[in-house]
């Protein structure tokens, strides 16, 4: 039993109607019984047909009320899962941007996707069967029992004592099941893998010259995976045939004991069909249970992960501008100043720090390179500078204002962000450049793309800027990416630009030309410029150098060539090239 | 329609166990039918007192024996039913592979959005269900309708046919119905699907933009009224459901009655004994039970189509466009027109690459991908071939490869024509591409990709020839190491590294070399760079690049644009002769570090 599950809102009201239903519904399985028992042995006494029209009746009766309680149960619990997982959706949707792009990296696009869309849809489907499964198993066996105590005292003792020793089998079967497949999981995960790795591979093998001959290694293993489901499925099925054995075999012993009492006369027909229509109904509400057994631990599951997501500590300012600050606005100007003091970023407790003890004293406008080798902390540092991480140690004045971190819509307000491949939505071009300022007109638009350097793509496009672009539509070169990304920072008019590796990956003749477009671009904001193509240090105001989560040097090109520092080192090192 | 193709010659392959399953899902209803029967029978019969229990005997061993054998059988069902859906599936990706090694090639460039090839795997997972949830319930249904109503008519056969009515609310009209009402609406539902599963993945994977715009909230408020309206449209069928349920049961209500009077009648009548009467109403309730998953099963119909048209089309494009040729030569069953033998001896010498007024395109309507490309590549030579996406890159390496026929002039390999050489071509032309492929199996086993025979010396000389041999040794497992567990410990440089080894165990005349370092860092770039260049000394190397890092080891720099070449010569012609490549140079190396 889930015990979150008492905690959901409308879950108190839901339950009592659903307990309730499930009262009468069993009270009219009884009834249902009787009634076509006792039809049926007064015809095998031989009264005709019209005097039991009544009698046929009520069981018709009792057997629609039952289905009826049924459907209202359904619809009840339906209404129920639909809201809760919905509200709990919702809750993770908002928590999701909330906790930020640096998140959703780490917990992989897929999982997230997958888990708000599946998870979702998995939960609400728990719900929705473990509400009437519960008030099942909780009331109609009992219900039934204590009829069929008062009929019959023995077929009462046969079917109380079938049900532990059913549930037992059950469990025991399931558990070594379960052991079963831990053991063989690793071989079983790599034979269900084999196949789409093999395809996911396939151009690899046909360039080493084994596409051909790997069909056959794809049967075989397929054969080996189905000798390895079978294996499991084995044990696995075992318990339901437990469930069905049990279930089956009480029926048949409670049958025939009737029927050796009612030779001996100990008791009467319709006691004897009555206690026999009841057996099977008595086991139902737990054959149940075990058939949506993997759906409802899968649902349990999915609600269990969004929740741990709900739970994640927020890492942001969120509490200071729930306080009444949201409206502090801030702003950038050539006379602002922001410094970083103590900057440290350690992304789990006890772990090494990304950052380390960084300070900063940055004034108005200008280009500022951040270089450093692989792991030095650039990322970090422009995750920190564009608001999206909150350091763990460290604070930040800006303009003599004390800020805790700039995790602050105000400060992301005054910010664009461009980063190695930025995505491109499915939409239309000039959407996208809109994308942070929506309602600029379109001759504004057209000025950003021409900025951008746009324009002669543009023209090549057969419906222009409103051709569709991103996923679903047509798919942009890394080059056009990027100009779409600074025609978008271009339009937004922003005075800080964040850029974290918007060249490295593109062929040299685009960056050159990229290089060109961006430039003037540059001229009157603060960009912050993380890379390592030296080629843009020359260009910098300031370059800040980056050595194991550390600050090592800052200062022109000139300055550090001049100092023949850490800067000097990495220069040299990588212009080494290739021996 | 082509996409039955996936599913109708596997019923003709196992029809046998068809039979079987069938057979075994008739008995599994019977049993539990047969149990009810002869209960019903023996507390009746035990009702008129009989003076021995021998009277009874038979009936209790029936009922016994029913009762234990409904589980058994089912058991053996489910077993044998999922035993041949696992056969039916292995064909099935044999068969999917079969179809796609061919193009394996021109996959990349098909299949540019998403992983289509995780969807088509999961495509035939899914066509399991066809047989299991859809095919075997509607079958052992029908049969039992059959049955049943027949068994019926052995007593009166008029009633039989009334019964016959009841069912056939069940088994035909109730899922036609079902269909009629769901087909759309499970339509619209999954197009809804797909459409937050795109917006939603948008949405994360644009998240920083969201965070920066201070839309976010914009979005989700955008994000759940279509989620809402997805809930409509499920709570629809939800309540379908439901309704098909309810109306599914007054059915059964309904039949108990009829049978509750017919079997009155024909008792007054002498046609039956007094002893029958409950047998024959209390057998109603289990038959029905069988009945009543049809619907279900007919409902699921519609869900598969999505996967069989996937399927279906994959099979149809491979006669079209890019890979007509490919699929040309796959179906003349001429692997190539070149021997084994002659690859062999070609592959032992030194190797003459040539291309001469090469031009590509791929039909008489589209524009040329390649225009008059000549290469001169004696054994030994090295070039680099830079340019944008689209100016031809990729179109020369799979001419060079062998995968495309050149629409005019020759591409040969010591005057042997390359797409002759075709399946071959492995054996003579070694690739290293941008993300090679590393499979769920041992550092060892990928390794040995590139020569089965390879001894486990020969993967530890690669090993140490690329620099990876401490690394490995490192590890708890050492080269035993399954390849998943190091996906976490394996930088993108070290799994180039793997795959440079493999390339070495082929140890062919000719390597290409396409972009293998993009999106490494400088340092690790230029540590793989001098580690193939030391590793391939005496090997012809075509070496496509984004950059001019290493440019100065090559004997010749190739520009394309637009299908042509724009400017070729050494690193130090051009240095000395064109301003454009001083200028891209020193992009790599600026003058401004040139420090002395």
């Amino acid at each position: 039993m889930d015990r979150n599950l008492l905690g959901y809102k409308g879950i108190k009201p839901t339950l009592a109607a659903v307990l309730l239903l499930t009262l009468v519904q069993s009270v009219s399985i009884v009834l249902l019984a009787r009634w076509l028992a006792e039809v049926l042995s007064a015809l095998f006494a031989g009264e005709p047909l019209h005097t039991q029209y009544n009698k046929i009746m009520m069981f018709l009766g009792a057997f629609l009320v039952r289905h009826i309680m049924g459907f209202i149960q359904q619809k009840i619990s339906y209404a129920f899962a639909e809201r809760t997982g919905a509200s709990l959706r919702k809750q993770v949707m908002e928590k999701l941007f909330q906790l930020g792009p640096r998140f959703a990296k780490q917990e992989g696009t897929g999982n997230l996707v997958t888990l708000v869309l599946e998870g979702a849809s998995k939960f609400r489907n728990y719900l929705e069967l473990i509400v009437p499964r519960m008030a099942g198993i909780s009331i109609i066996p009992w219900v039934i029992l204590i009829y069929i105590f008062m009929q019959d005292i023995t077929s009462g003792i046969i079917l109380i004592l079938a049900m532990p020793i059913l549930i037992v089998f059950m469990i025991l079967i399931g558990l070594a099941a379960r052991k079963h497949t831990e053991k063989q999981l690793d071989t079983y995960r790599t034979l269900s893998n084999h196949f789409v790795d093999s395809l996911r591979g396939l151009e690899t093998l046909k360039l080493l010259g084994q596409g051909r001959s790997h069909s056959d290694t794809i049967a075989r293993v397929s054969d080996r995976y189905r000798s390895a489901t079978m294996r499991t499925l084995r044990v696995a099925f075992m318990s339901s045939f437990a469930l069905d054995f049990f279930t089956m075999l009480s029926v048949a012993v409670v049958a025939v004991g009737l029927g050796l009492r009612l030779i001996n006369g100990e008791i009467t027909l319709v006691t004897g069909l009555t206690v026999l229509i009841l057996a099977p109904e008595y086991f139902l509400p737990v054959r149940m249970v075990g058939a949506d057994f993997h759906a409802t631990l899968d649902g349990k599951e999915a609600g269990a992960a969004m929740q741990l997501i709900i739970d994640e500590p927020l890492n942001q300012e969120s509490d200071m501008e729930h306080a009444g600050q949201e409206e502090r606005k801030l702003s950038w100007t050539k006379d602002s100043c922001l410094s970083l003091s103590g900057i440290g970023v350690q992304h789990q407790q006890k772990g090494p720090h990304s950052l380390d003890q960084v300070s900063l004293n940055i004034h108005g406008m200008g280009k500022i390179g951040i270089i450093g080798a692989s792991g030095a902390g650039k990322s970090t540092l422009i995750d920190v500078l564009g608001g999206f991480l909150k350091p763990s140690e460290g604070s930040v004045i800006l303009d003599s204002q004390q800020l805790g971190s700039l995790t602050t819509n105000a400060w992301r307000k005054l910010t664009t962000y461009i980063p190695q491949h930025p995505y491109i939505f499915g939409s239309t071009l000039a959407e996208n450049i809109r994308f942070y300022a929506p309602d600029k007109a379109a001759s504004d638009v057209e000025r950003a793309a021409a900025a951008a350097g746009l324009s002669e793509l543009i023209r090549t496009l057969p419906h222009g800027a409103e051709e569709m672009i991103g996923n679903g539509g047509r798919q942009l070169s890394g080059g056009q990416e990027q100009r779409v990304a600074l025609a978008r920072a271009f339009l937004s008019d922003r005075p800080v630009m964040l850029l974290d590796e918007p060249t490295a990956h593109l062929d040299i003749e685009t960056e050159y030309e990229l290089k060109q477009t961006m430039l003037p671009l540059f001229e009157n904001k603060l960009v912050f410029l993380a890379t390592h193509r030296l080629h843009w240090m020359p260009d910098m105001d300031l370059i800040i150098v980056l050595e194991h989560g550390r600050v090592a040097e800052t200062g022109t090109h000139e300055e550090l060539i001049a100092r023949r520092g850490t800067y000097y080192e990495l220069t040299q090192s990588q212009l080494g090239g290739v021996e | 329609m082509r996409e039955e193709s996936w599913l109708r010659p596997y019923v003709r392959t196992y029809w046998g166990r068809f039979l079987i399953i069938i057979a075994l899902g008739c008995l599994t209803i019977l049993t539990a039918s047969m149990l009810m029967f002869t209960s019903g029978f023996l507390i009746s019969k035990a009702a008129l007192r009989p003076e021995n229990i021998l009277m009874v005997y038979v009936p209790i061993v029936l009922v016994r024996t029913f009762g234990i054998s409904r589980s058994v059988v089912h058991y053996v069902e489910r077993l044998v039913s999922h035993d041949a859906v696992l056969r039916i599936v292995s064909l099935m990706r044999t068969r999917l592979y079969r179809i796609l090694e061919p193009q394996a090639l021109f996959i990349s460039s098909r299949f540019r959005t998403g992983d289509m090839l995780g969807v088509l795997s999961d495509d035939i997972q899914y066509l399991q269900d066809v047989y299991l949830r859809t095919v075997f319930p509607s079958l052992i249904a029908l049969v039992m309708y059959v049955g049943s109503i027949a068994a019926l008519g052995f007593f009166d056969i008029r009633f039989a046919l009334f019964m016959a009515l009841y069912v056939f609310i069940l088994v035909a009209v109730l899922p036609w119905v079902s269909l009629l009402i769901t087909k759309a609406k499970s339509r619209l539902a999954k197009q809804q699907r797909n459409n937050l599963y795109s917006k939603l993945t948008d949405a994360v994977l644009g998240m920083s933009d969201w965070v920066i715009s201070g839309r976010q909230s914009q979005f989700v408020a955008a994000y759940e009224a279509d989620e809402q309206e997805a809930a409509r449209v499920n709570g629809q069928l939800k309540s379908w459901a439901r309704w098909r349920q309810l109306i599914g049961q007054v059915v059964v209500g309904l039949s108990v009655i009829s049978m509750v009077i017919w079997a009155a009648h024909e008792y007054a009548g002498g046609h039956i004994s007094a002893t029958l009467i409950a047998a024959f109403v209390l057998v109603v309730f289990p038959l029905m039970d069988a009945f009543m998953p049809v619907s279900e099963a007919i409902e699921k119909i519609p869900s598969y189509q999505t996967s069989l048209q996937r399927l279906g089309e994959i099979e149809r494009t491979d006669g079209d466009g890019a890979t007509c040729e490919t699929a040309d030569r796959v179906a003349g069953e001429k692997t190539s027109g070149v021997s084994a033998e002659e690859v062999r001896s070609l592959a032992a010498s030194d190797v003459h690459l040539t291309v001469q007024h090469v031009s590509y395109r791929y039909d008489e309507a589209s524009p040329w991908s390649l225009q008059d490309v000549s290469l001169d590549l004696p054994q030994g030579k090295r070039i680099a071939i830079i340019g944008r996406s689209g100016a031809g890159k990729s179109t020369l390496l799979k001419l060079i490869e062998g995968a495309l026929k050149p629409s005019s002039g020759t591409v040969s390999l010591n005057g042997t024509d390359a797409f002759a050489i075709g399946d071959h071509m492995p054996q003579v032309v070694s690739v290293l591409n941008q993300s090679p492929h590393l499979f769920d199996t041992t550092v060892a086993n990928n390794i040995r990709l590139g020569d089965r025979d390879a001894e486990d010396e020969d993967i530890q000389r690669a090993a140490a020839q690329v620099k990876l041999d401490q690394l490995i040794e490192s590890l708890p497992l050492g080269y035993k190491t399954p390849m998943h567990e190091t996906g976490q410990r394996f930088s993108g440089g070290e799994r180039q590294r793997i795959a440079l080894a493999r390339v070495l165990l082929q140890n062919n005349p000719v390597v290409v070399l396409d972009e293998p370092t993009v999106g490494l860092d400088p340092r690790t770039e230029n540590d793989l760079l001098a580690t193939i260049l030391d590793t391939m000394k005496g090997k012809s190397l075509i070496w496509v690049t984004h950059h001019l890092a290493g440019a100065e080891h090559m004997d010749e720099i190739i520009f394309m644009e637009n299908g042509r070449i724009e400017m070729r010569g050494s690193h130090a012609e051009l240095m000395e002769t064109s301003e454009r490549y001083r200028n891209l140079y020193r992009l790599d190396r600026p003058e401004a570090f040139m420090v002395k």
